[in-house]
């Protein structure tokens, strides 16, 4: 009876993949483990000035980025765009800026307390 | 029925029965019978004497019209709003006809429409088609209400090529363009110019296809409210000269703000575009400026964009001012304050500064110890001096004025001083047979005055009961007295704002005004005034002559009335504003701050009232808002302020004083005697000077502040007033 | 009379069925007009500005509507034909595929081409976006819109197993709005640039977008970084700061014909 229930109540909402959270987490770590594989690919491809290390920090960083999310169809909608992304990147459709971008090396971080906000010029 | 005055007149001539306003008070008034009207065939009750035009404004109907002005007496010239009543053999002009019992008016019948269509017609007819270069463009009457009402073909076929009608264009000084071409004849103008701002300087002259509307002779619009006729011109014939060519009205962004240019706060919309204040224009509000403005409010913004300082400066070693940044400018003041005592400091305010500024200095100030803080305008501090509000505000408030039946001016020229007010005394004079008189140097108020004399011996008469003007006063039912803030700079100011008081209360008591209404008022001149006070900053800078400070804090104060004669040996001077003016000429170290148009601020009026000005742009170059420039120098100096947004500045000021927050509303003031009881004691002797204010005729109007200083269509307006003095005409 | 047809919105299938015995069943695309002119014939249209009304179209597409409603019950929601003489069908998410199928190979449809599919976003509604699938038929040269909705989150099944040319049209969806079409055989980004975040056709993207890009000569490469807006935006404000006549204004900008002619007609 209560599988029933479960059943029904996620019959509800159509799933995207995975069914179940056991199934959502398998992805997840099957994407991360691919792009763990591709980065020693990217650095060398792209030629771009990342360590293997850098790059493997920053795929961790990302995917801890979107850590709190526990909505099933949320997570599989990460890992179909998440999965895009690394065939863009294993394709090399994409190029150094692209994968430059992740590490923002140049944007400058905004002042949070008050008197860097006022050198600044930007509004408190 | 105030707002409604020019329905008098028509009242009067229609012969049916009418209540003044003045005696409305007096007597209970019995509740007029309704006429029943129908507005197409819609029923609507309105009082007898109602226009017809009005009537149709009851039912939810706009009539279209272009001579005809709520504010301004009824002229029935334009016959754009002709209906067609039932049982009238012509269609009428609904703006001056009063409503009949059982009237049928039809707004949107064929014989409307056609009478509006052939009106249109006519007035096309000889209307330049120059709106792609008129500068009245998407916001003339003519070109919406020819779009509403109008045929939508032409049958204007200029057979012979003798071109349209062609008019020379007038010049009327420089803040008012014509391009009398387009002008249809409305008199708009003309009756604000003779009506409201009382000057008989416009008028038509010729007739039929020649009747033209000028000054008859060349020569300026003598007034100091005529940038309102621009507003007034239902068409492009008069628009602005500074505005000329800059901006069209849908591509400028608009923003309520409030006026600083004098204590009443005016409520304006700044039109903004590419960061840049393009035009200045009235905003509605009863309680204030009705819908005018003066000109120092509408043309003064382009001082906005000159002589401002838009870096901090820091005087090196050579003593020249040097620019710098926010960082190297704050280091030195704290280096320079560092063996300072706060007794040996002191700080000054200046005339434009807002509330939030105000605060903030206040706390910095006392914070390191400080407890000199001045106004650069003086006002009496000996007895209760500012202790009590009701001493230093304008107590009936502006609008009072029209329930007044007797004004007794001293030591002031309302006219420069607050000139909307003078617009609405004008009006009571007019519509309430309202009785002026003054004490002070005679000038042109534009309306009938008793000259009571120029010295201060008047009032002590007065106040003592010995004075013929007397009778009038204690006749009168609801008294004003009206000090202007200009005769408390006098070095015997308290004793004269002790004996007006004495006045005041003297004639409340003979009066047989109710308890609730007020005598006294204080007409100040300049905008942060009362919120200075409130904040209990001292008024006058004596406090910083005793104390010849080492470090001096200048927080806009422009009108030099600290020299470095004043200070000690040495001094260092700290200047923040936004112009570069007399304050930023003395100062060591100049930090630049914000206009009025450039941040979010409060403002308390002449009245009490506080206001909000909004941000239209931002402050030029490396200027900050005031407060924030006050709050990043106390982290600097190490006693931080407690606040990081404006909305908790607002906080600190909400637990000095209440009334600062409560934008739009007036907290009244009523301690009338105990003020009296609290002064006696420090009672000087009265001076023998006459009370003369300082701003005497129309040139002196125009430059008064820091901005004004700093505007070319200010001292273009000066030039032509002097040369208008000197003119035949 | 016709109008009033037309105007009627038919709605799904349970009333449809009650009328089934006092309309045709069968509503077929392909009638040859003249043979079906009515005797109350109205004026010809002859105002420029007006479009002209063809009722006999608007029946026919009527009829049709109605009978694509009678026969997928289970799926259309909802037939209307607007004022500009064409046929939406709204549809269920589910039904995409069936009503597609329907309209391609039915014989008085024959709707084989697939113009395009377009996306609304309406973030209010529960299901914030609307997928419109734009039909033709080539057979009886009249145009269908199939109207379907869905969240962020819901897949929507995709149409390339019917129609080969939704591919690119429903990458351009899932590229422009983020709505994920399941078994689309090749679903990817199609217009914006690789490493772009977000879905630039959603009513939450403003309008500048979140980032810049520009060529850093420093680093040797386009960097990208958040945006910072050195101009102005540009809006315009069309009221008049003395606007006289706000009720007449209303009036322009409604129907020309928001007031009948009789009640303007003096009364004698």
């Amino acid at each position: 009876m209560a599988s029933r229930a479960v059943q029904q109540g996620f019959k509800q909402v159509k799933p995207i993949l995975s069914t179940n959270h056991h199934e959502a987490k398998r992805r997840v770590l099957n994407l991360y483990k691919a792009w763990y594989r591709q980065i020693p690919y990217v650095v060398k491809d792209f030629d771009v000035p990342i360590s293997v290390k850098m790059g493997r920090e920053k795929v961790r960083e990302m995917f801890n980025k979107n850590k709190h999310i526990t909505d099933i169809r949320t997570i599989d909608l990460l890992v179909i765009k998440g999965q895009m992304e690394l065939v863009e990147t294993a394709q090399i459709w994409k190029q150094r800026p692209h994968i430059m971008k992740y590490f923002e090396d140049t944007v400058n971080e905004r002042p949070a307390d008050f008197l860097g906000k006022f050198y600044d010029g930007h509004d408190p | 029925m105030l707002r409604l005055w020019p329905l008098r007149q028509v009242v009067s001539s229609a012969g049916a029965r009418f209540i003044p306003a003045c005696q409305k008070s007096t007597a209970p008034e019995p509740a007029p019978e309704l006429v029943e009207v129908f507005v197409n065939d819609k029923q609507v009750f309105v009082e007898p004497g109602t226009t017809v035009l009005q009537a149709c404004a009851v039912a939810g109907i706009e009539i279209p019209r272009f001579c005809y002005h709520e504010r301004l007496s009824i002229a029935g010239n334009c016959r754009m709003c002709l209906v067609e009543v039932e049982r009238s053999a012509k269609p009428i002009a609904s703006c001056a006809m009063p409503v009949m019992k059982g009237m049928k008016v039809k707004t949107d019948s064929p014989v409307t429409k056609k009478a509006r269509e052939g009106v249109m017609e006519f007035l096309l007819m000889n209307h330049p088609l120059d709106c792609p270069i008129c500068d009245q463009g998407g916001e003339c009457d003519l070109q919406d209400q020819s779009m509403n009402f109008g045929s939508d073909k032409s049958r204007f076929t200029d057979i012979a090529f003798t071109g349209k009608r062609a008019v020379e264009d007038k010049n009327v000084g420089p803040l008012v363009k014509t391009i009398m071409t387009r002008c249809i004849h409305c008199t708009r103008c003309i009756r604000f110019a003779s009506e409201v701002a009382g000057v008989e300087d416009l008028g038509t002259t010729g007739r039929g296809n020649e009747m033209q509307v000028g000054t008859y002779v060349e020569k300026m619009l003598q007034s100091e409210l005529s940038g309102n006729v621009i507003d007034l011109c239902p068409v492009g014939a008069l628009t602005s000269k500074p505005y000329a060519f800059t901006a069209r009205p849908w591509e400028t962004r608009k923003i309520e703000s409030i006026d600083v240019m004098d204590a009443l706060g005016s409520n304006i919309v700044v039109s903004m575009r590419t960061n840049e204040v393009m035009r200045v224009l009235p905003r509605v509000n009863e309680d204030i400026n009705e819908e005018w403005i003066s000109d120092k409010t509408r043309f003064a913004y382009d001082g906005l964009k000159r002589q401002r300082l838009t870096t901090p400066f820091l005087k090196d070693a050579n003593g020249q001012l040097m620019q710098t940044d926010w960082e190297s400018a704050f280091l030195a003041i704290a280096r320079k304050l560092q063996g300072v005592e706060g007794s040996q400091m002191a700080a000054v305010a200046g005339g434009l500064v807002d509330a939030e500024a105000l605060t903030s200095l206040k706390d910095l100030m006392n914070r390191l110890g400080c407890e000199t803080l001045c106004t650069e305008e003086i006002f009496p501090m000996d007895g209760s001096g500012t202790d009590f509000r009701s001493n230093y505000l304008m107590n009936t408030t502006i609008a009072g004025v029209e329930e007044a039946d007797v004004v007794l001016f001293i030591g002031t020229n309302p006219r420069f001083e607050a000139p909307v007010f003078n617009a609405r005394v004008r009006k009571s004079w007019i519509h309430n047979d309202l009785k002026v008189a003054m004490i002070g140097a005679p000038v042109d108020l534009t309306y009938e005055y008793e000259h009571l004399g120029e010295t201060v011996d008047v009032i002590e008469k007065l106040a003592g009961g010995n004075h013929p003007f007397c009778k009038v006063l204690e006749s009168a039912k609801r008294p004003m007295v009206v000090m202007g803030s200009s005769c408390l700079q006098r070095s015997d100011g308290s004793a004269l704002h002790f004996m007006v008081s004495t006045l005041a209360n003297r004639v409340k008591a003979a009066s047989g005004a109710d308890a609730e209404w007020r005598v006294l008022n204080v007409l100040h001149r300049v905008a942060s005034q009362v919120a200075a006070l409130d904040l209990g900053y001292s008024a006058g800078v004596s406090g910083v002559r005793e104390a010849k400070p080492q470090m001096l804090f200048l927080l806009g104060a422009d009108e030099g009335a600290i020299t470095r004669s004043d200070l000690a040996d040495g001094a260092f001077v700290v200047y923040q504003g936004h112009h570069g003016d007399q304050g930023a000429q003395m100062a060591d170290v100049i930090l630049p701050g914000a206009a009025y148009t450039e941040k979010d601020a409060t403002y308390v009026n002449t009245e009490g009232r506080a206001q909000l000005t909004r941000q239209a742009v931002t402050p030029p170059g490396m200027a900050r808002n005031d407060w924030k420039v006050l709050r990043a120098l106390s982290e600097l100096l190490g006693v931080t302020l407690p606040y990081d947004k404006l909305q908790e500045v607002r906080q600190r000021m909400a637990e000095i004083s209440p009334t600062l927050v409560r934008v739009g509303e007036i907290e009244e003031a009523n301690f009338f005697k105990q003020a009296i009881e609290a002064t006696k004691a420090g009672k000087t002797s009265l001076g023998k000077e006459p009370l003369v204010p300082p701003q005497q005729v129309l040139k002196d109007f125009y430059m008064t502040d820091s901005i004004t200083r700093a505007s070319p269509t200010m001292a273009k307006c000066v030039q032509a007033a002097t040369e208008a003095e000197s003119s035949v005409h | 009379m016709a109008s009033r047809l037309c105007r009627a919105i038919r709605p799904i299938a349970s009333f449809a069925r009650k009328q089934l015995f006092q309309q045709p069943a069968v509503a077929q695309l392909a009638v040859q007009r003249r043979f079906e002119t009515t005797d109350a014939v109205p004026p010809p249209e002859t105002r420029p500005t007006v479009r002209p009304h063809d009722p006999l179209v608007k029946k026919q597409l009527t009829d049709f509507g109605q009978y694509v409603a009678e026969c997928l019950p289970r799926f259309v929601q909802r037939v209307d034909v607007t004022y500009l003489d064409e046929l939406e069908i709204m549809i269920h998410p589910d039904g995409v595929i069936p009503v597609l199928t329907f309209l391609k190979d039915h014989t008085n449809a024959q709707f084989l081409c697939i113009t395009d599919i377009a996306g609304l976003d309406v973030p209010t509604r529960e299901f914030r976006f609307e997928i419109v699938y734009n039909l033709l038929s080539l057979r009886y040269n009249q145009r269908v819109l199939v109207k379907t909705y869905t969240d962020e989150l819901t897949p929507i099944d995709s149409t390339c197993e019917v129609f080969a040319g939704s591919n690119w049209y429903e990458r351009e969806i899932w590229d422009m709005f983020g709505v994920f079409f399941a078994n689309h055989p090749d679903l990817r980004r199609i217009l914006t640039d690789y490493g772009f975040e977000g879905h630039p056709f959603r009513k939450d993207f403003p309008l500048s977008g979140y980032v810049e890009v520009r060529y850093d000569d420093e680093v040797k490469r386009v960097v990208v970084e958040p945006i910072e807006l050195t101009q102005e935006f540009r809006k315009f404000e069309y009221s008049t700061p003395w606007e006289t006549f706000p009720t007449y204004r209303r009036i322009e900008a409604g129907e020309d014909e928001a007031v009948p002619p009789e009640t303007t007609e003096p009364k004698q």
